[in-house]
């Protein structure tokens, strides 16, 4: 058995907590072009429960990718998940929600950090893998940036009741549920506008404070959105809350957060169009950013360091 | 935030988690293969009683089922088994492009990764427990004489019929995300395959050849009607996983099962590995007499 290979090596995150496995993807060799400066290392994180290959292997694929790049990438299993140690509390979605992964993922980045000598990374999270990278990014004082794809601001429920499953499939397949399903939007629509640009009850309110206050230090995010049944473009469902538009108009310099719509891909970005048009995107968001010529991004404060989640929001722990 | 935005946010007690004592005994490694390199992991424990080679599930239901095979594994370790698990080339960590390997390709990397752990230190029964499409691998190996005992949990009649039963779930899954005009149908995509195209599931790539070959890797007849009495007196257990199972077996919900306790299955079959074990000595104890 070898830990390592061609291009890729396995690691063991040991020195705080419990131990944590991931994959780490070589950078290519390009250093006679930027100046031998260490370039800025990019972390995956789990989408909810899956292994840090996520969906069809998509990951590894992006990995590969910015890989050859020229950025050292990694991908790791957070505590309890995969291969990593640890023991996952029974409601997983509520425990990613409230932050819980946030100090467990900023530790084990900073391992990275230091083990490889990298001067920042940026942290891509999927899904509700999103939502642990932002809490992540706010413990973090080595985040220098965010990847955020299909990211939510709202409180999901893990599992629809049973009735609501077989309305949405009643709604889905029949020509009078289709036409209720429309009226019903048009109803959620009359009371989204009484209501105004407050959000909703179920928004998660702690991770929009979280959204606050990193995008308040210039933090570069760059979001991808996939196309959704009844949304047009990044805007959602009529009747929902527009939580992008919400977020976009917090942050001060629009040009620091990029919005993209992935065409012809789902929620999963795997099949080979989301995939290869994530990596397209990224690389693109990476070269504009934090070009390998230069270590450390233009736009960051140098030295301003990012406020804890803890000092910021009560709900974040700060073990 | 603005202050008027109401916080009804109620954050749960999060759980300090614990460093499991196990946790040093697993071995993450690349293993060569012809042409590749697989992905193992292998759970060591001190004093190990017999050895259980894990061939678990296929493609993309390995991301539905990852946590509970690793807490199976963890679970057998704990009782003193040595366990080797796995990913199937062109999946997961393994290298190798899916859309390239063949059944015969994964059947040969088993076989090849069987016999090196049959061969470790000191020697030891092994049992071959496999996942759905990894019964149908395990029984293939243990019918060439790979291991001493055969554990399959909901084995399908054939390969295609696995297959098959991912597409359905997938395409379902695309209906209720996708507009009607670009929705297409399960006979939609087989007659696409049938026709020599290949279509893509969850990311992965299907060849007709794949959707070809799966007919052919069936369930043997005498694993099907050894039950108790075994394959050439080496015990064979079949189980058909029910719905509880999930994501184990399909129809879960991903994201809401795999947190769920396992132990009423993982206990249950723990215990029949033992007993065969004990069997298995008993056995040879009574021949040398």
């Amino acid at each position: 058995m070898k830990r390592a290979i061609e291009g890729r090596e396995l690691i063991t995150l040991d020195l705080h907590g419990p131990l944590v496995q991931g994959t780490y993807h070589r950078a290519r060799d390009i250093s006679s072009a930027t100046n031998d400066k260490p370039h800025l290392g990019i972390v995956f994180l789990n989408s909810l429960s899956l292994p840090r290959a996520a969906t069809g292997d998509s990951a590894v694929y992006w990995a590969d990718c910015l890989a050859a790049c020229g950025y050292p990438t990694f991908r790791i299993d957070l505590p309890g998940l995969g291969d990593s140690d640890g023991k996952l509390p029974k409601d997983l979605l509520e425990f990613i929600n409230s932050g819980g992964f946030a100090f467990g993922a900023a530790q084990k980045v900073r391992e990275l950090v230091e083990r490889f000598d990298l001067p920042g990374v940026i942290i891509v999270g999927h899904c509700a893998g999103a939502v642990s990278a932002l809490f992540a990014a706010a413990e973090s004082d080595v985040c220098k940036g965010l990847v955020l794809l299909d990211v939510y601001f709202h409180l999901p429920q893990a599992v629809r009741p049973k009735v609501r499953q077989k309305l949405s499939a009643w709604a889905l397949n029949n020509r009078l549920g289709r036409f209720m399903s429309n009226v019903y939007d048009q109803l959620k629509k009359i009371s989204l506008s009484v209501r105004g640009s407050k959000p909703p009850n179920n928004a998660n309110f702690p991770l929009l404070r979280c959204w606050r206050r990193i995008t308040s230090t210039g933090l570069p995010i760059l979001i991808l959105k996939a196309p959704a049944r009844k949304a047009t473009g990044t805007k959602p469902r009529k009747g929902d809350f527009d939580y992008l538009d919400y977020i976009l108009k917090m942050v001060r310099d629009r040009n620091q957060v990029t919005l993209t719509l992935t065409e012809g891909t789902d929620h999963s970005f795997a099949n080979r169009l989301g995939r290869n048009a994530v990596q397209q995107e990224m690389e693109t968001w990476l070269k504009s950013h934090f070009p390998l010529t230069q270590a450390q991004p233009p736009r960051l404060r140098l030295g301003s360091r990012i406020p804890l989640a803890s000092e910021v929001n009560p709900f974040v722990s700060s073990k | 935030m603005c202050d008027q935005c109401p916080d009804t946010f109620v954050k749960p007690q999060i759980e300090s988690i614990p460093q499991s004592q196990l946790a040093l005994g697993e071995e993450a490694g690349y293993f060569e293969v012809a042409g590749t390199h697989l992905y193992t992991v292998l759970h060591r424990v001190s004093e190990p009683l017999a050895r259980v080679l894990l061939v678990g599930p296929f493609a993309s239901e390995r991301q539905n089922s990852y946590l509970p095979w690793v807490r199976w594994a963890r679970y057998l370790a704990a009782r003193r088994f040595e366990v080797l698990r796995y990913d199937y080339r062109g999946v997961g960590e393994s290298l190798g492009r899916f859309e390239e390997a063949t059944f015969k390709d994964w059947s040969d990397d088993l076989q090849v990764l069987g016999e090196w752990f049959m061969n470790r230190e000191p020697a030891l029964p092994l049992l071959v427990h496999g996942l759905e499409i990894g019964g149908l691998l395990a029984s293939s190996s243990f019918q060439r004489g790979m291991g001493n005992a055969l554990l399959l949990w909901s084995p399908p009649a054939d390969a295609n019929q696995a297959l098959r039963s991912t597409l359905l779930r997938w395409v379902g899954l695309e209906q209720l995300l996708k507009p009607g005009a670009e929705r297409r149908s399960a006979g939609d995509y087989i007659r696409e395959l049938e026709q020599g195209k290949s279509i893509e599931v969850e990311g992965y790539q299907w060849s007709a050849r794949l959707w070809r070959d799966a007919f052919t890797w069936k369930l043997p007849a005498e694993i099907i009607n050894a039950s108790d009495a075994g394959v050439g007196q080496r015990p064979v257990r079949v189980v058909k996983l029910p719905k509880e199972a999930a994501p184990l077996v399909k129809g879960g919900f991903v994201g809401a099962d795999e947190v769920k306790d396992f132990d009423w299955l993982f206990a249950e079959n723990a215990k029949w590995i033992q007993a065969q074990f004990d069997l298995c000595e008993r056995g040879a104890d009574e021949a040398s007499n």
